[in-house]
């Protein structure tokens, strides 16, 4: 085959793949014809070929560009978001359904329908918190709404008294910690406990709600008899000190790994406290799951705690963990 | 996981397609909606981009009639291919029963259609599923294109894809139809089967 031929097999390729949709790959091919056209025609005659190319090779970039870093799903139709919800709600009975159901929404980016989805499950005592702490991720997360929506949002349930105060005590630390990830610096009101208990006992009276099994799992374990591999992804775990001086204070840790309901944490050396009370078996009752579209409450066992001997994170320790959700 | 109605004697199954960004997944199900009419029980439902990419999934609901006196339902469903999309993937995965593998014929694709099948084994396993043990097939899809672009022999894509698979496998062309048939009911006949097994709903 002659190079004018090879040049516009070339070209003939790159084309298809862009109308394929394989930007990539026809960007490869556009940049090949253009090196042979360099190589091999003479300035004057594949000047215009090569800027010609050049032009399609920008416009490629652009649209890659646009698929690598896409924009926030749209908000879909209704119909569309039924069928979101009722496909992907997999848990047989119907409340923990409607907790799948809602945390689809969110997987789906509809944020605003998760929203409306998660406010109805504040009125089941077991789902509460957990609905909470996605309302107010659900603000974050959307595009509509604001960090303004979400403290409002937690102003508006101080003042119901929907929560015990130590549940808003969590939802204040929360959120807390969403706005500093978001580098934002307000300062939220503080829990008033008497106040909370007292609408708690009013709303406890007005709204008797429909009955929930307290225990069932959000998230199926293996202790429930279900598939081991069953968990959300889990990007970080919050530890909540149950003693010391620190008690009560969370640490953040990130997972580096995670299988199934196992995962596993890289705990600084810093984190002296913890370090102290950690062992293999140790049983931590407060522990938050942080995914990226939902958070969950629940508790773990220490499955196995070492130094890490070698490599970079040499000193720091490993603490593998294995996760329940309440 | 198929839902099955002892009382009315119902069974609904969920196929998912699978397979790298731009393999062909949708244009299978378009051409299974235009193609299967009386099968189609409704509205095919599609959330792409506005370059055409799913952007969540495609739904197409089936009914298949009646089998050994069970009335067979099957819902079909793609997966966003695109490597970003790996949770929405996972999500679609979730209760599959039987999977249809779509690789591309294209040379310049074969290191995507084994990462996609790698992802794949993996997500099942995070399921729960055993990628040996799901009803399986493999679809080799765009058979039709060739002319000036590079396509891979059929042997060639076996011995990347299937070697230790073995499953029944498809040459095929979406676009055209050809083998888009042939690959459903063969997912359809393991799936049902597999299931018969589980729940014995042929008795």
């Amino acid at each position: 085959m002659g190079i004018k031929e090879q040049i516009k097999s070339v070209l003939r390729e790159a084309e298809i793949y862009r109308t394929q949709g394989l930007f990539n790959e026809a960007m490869v091919k556009f940049k090949y014809a253009s090196e042979l056209i360099e190589k091999n025609v003479k300035p004057e005659n594949g000047r215009h070929l090569i800027d010609g190319i050049t032009k399609k090779i920008e416009l490629l970039k652009q649209t890659i560009s646009k698929y690598n870093d896409p924009e926030k799903p749209p908000e879909m139709p209704v119909e569309i978001q039924n069928l979101i919800k009722a496909k992907f709600s997999f848990s047989t009975d119907k409340e923990s359904a409607a907790l799948d159901g809602a945390i689809a929404l969110t997987k789906f980016g509809q944020f605003e329908r998760a929203i409306k989805e998660f406010k109805e499950l504040l009125k089941m005592e077991s789902f509460r918190l957990v609905a909470a702490k996605n309302i107010l991720r659900c603000y974050f997360a959307s595009s509509t709404s604001s960090v303004d929506g979400a403290v409002s949002q937690y102003k508006e349930w101080l003042a119901l008294g929907l929560f015990t105060p130590g549940q808003l005590e969590k939802i204040k630390v929360f959120l807390e910690n969403l706005l500093k990830e978001k580098g934002v610096e307000i300062k939220l009101p503080a829990v008033k406990e008497e106040k909370a208990v007292v609408k708690e006992e009013v709303t406890a009276k007005s709204a008797p709600a429909k009955a929930m099994p307290a225990t069932k799992p959000l998230i199926e374990t293996p202790e429930s008899g279900k598939e081991e591999d069953d968990f959300l992804d889990v990007s970080s775990v919050g530890i909540v000190l149950e003693a010391g001086g620190k008690k009560h204070s969370e640490i953040t840790l990130d997972v580096s790994f995670q299988s199934g309901n196992m995962v596993c944490l890289i705990v600084p050396v810093r984190e002296k406290l913890l370090i102290e009370s950690m062992k293999a078996g140790l049983r931590l009752n407060n522990v938050q799951f942080y995914s990226p579209i939902a958070i969950l409450n629940g508790s773990g066992v220490v499955a196995a705690f070492t130094k890490i001997s070698s490599g970079p994170k040499m000193g720091n320790y490993s603490l593998d963990l294995k996760m329940f959700t309440n | 996981m198929a839902i099955f109605n002892l009382k009315n004697r119902e069974i609904e199954c969920k196929i998912v397609y699978y397979g790298p960004g731009r393999s062909g997944k949708t244009t299978n199900l378009e051409y299974i909606f235009k193609t299967y009419k009386k099968q189609v029980t409704d509205q095919m439902v599609t959330i792409d981009t506005e370059g055409d990419r799913t952007l969540f999934f495609d739904f197409l609901p089936m009914g298949l009639g009646k089998i050994k006196g069970c009335d067979v339902k099957v819902q079909l469903y793609t997966v966003p291919g695109q490597v970003q999309y790996s949770s929405t993937r996972k999500l679609v995965l979730k209760g599959a029963d039987g999977i249809v593998f779509v690789a591309d014929s294209f040379t310049i694709r074969r290191e995507k259609n084994m990462l996609s099948l790698k992802d794949l084994d993996q997500n099942l396993k995070e399921c729960g599923l055993n990628i040996f043990k799901v009803p399986l097939i493999l679809q080799y899809n765009k058979r039709d294109v060739g002319g000036s672009i590079p396509i891979m022999s059929i042997e060639m894509m076996q011995n990347d894809l299937n070697k230790q698979l073995k499953v029944p496998s498809f040459p095929a062309s979406a676009l055209t139809g050809e083998g888009v048939g042939a690959t459903l009911k063969e997912c359809m006949k393991l799936t049902l089967v597999h299931l018969q097994k589980e729940f014995k709903w042929a008795q």
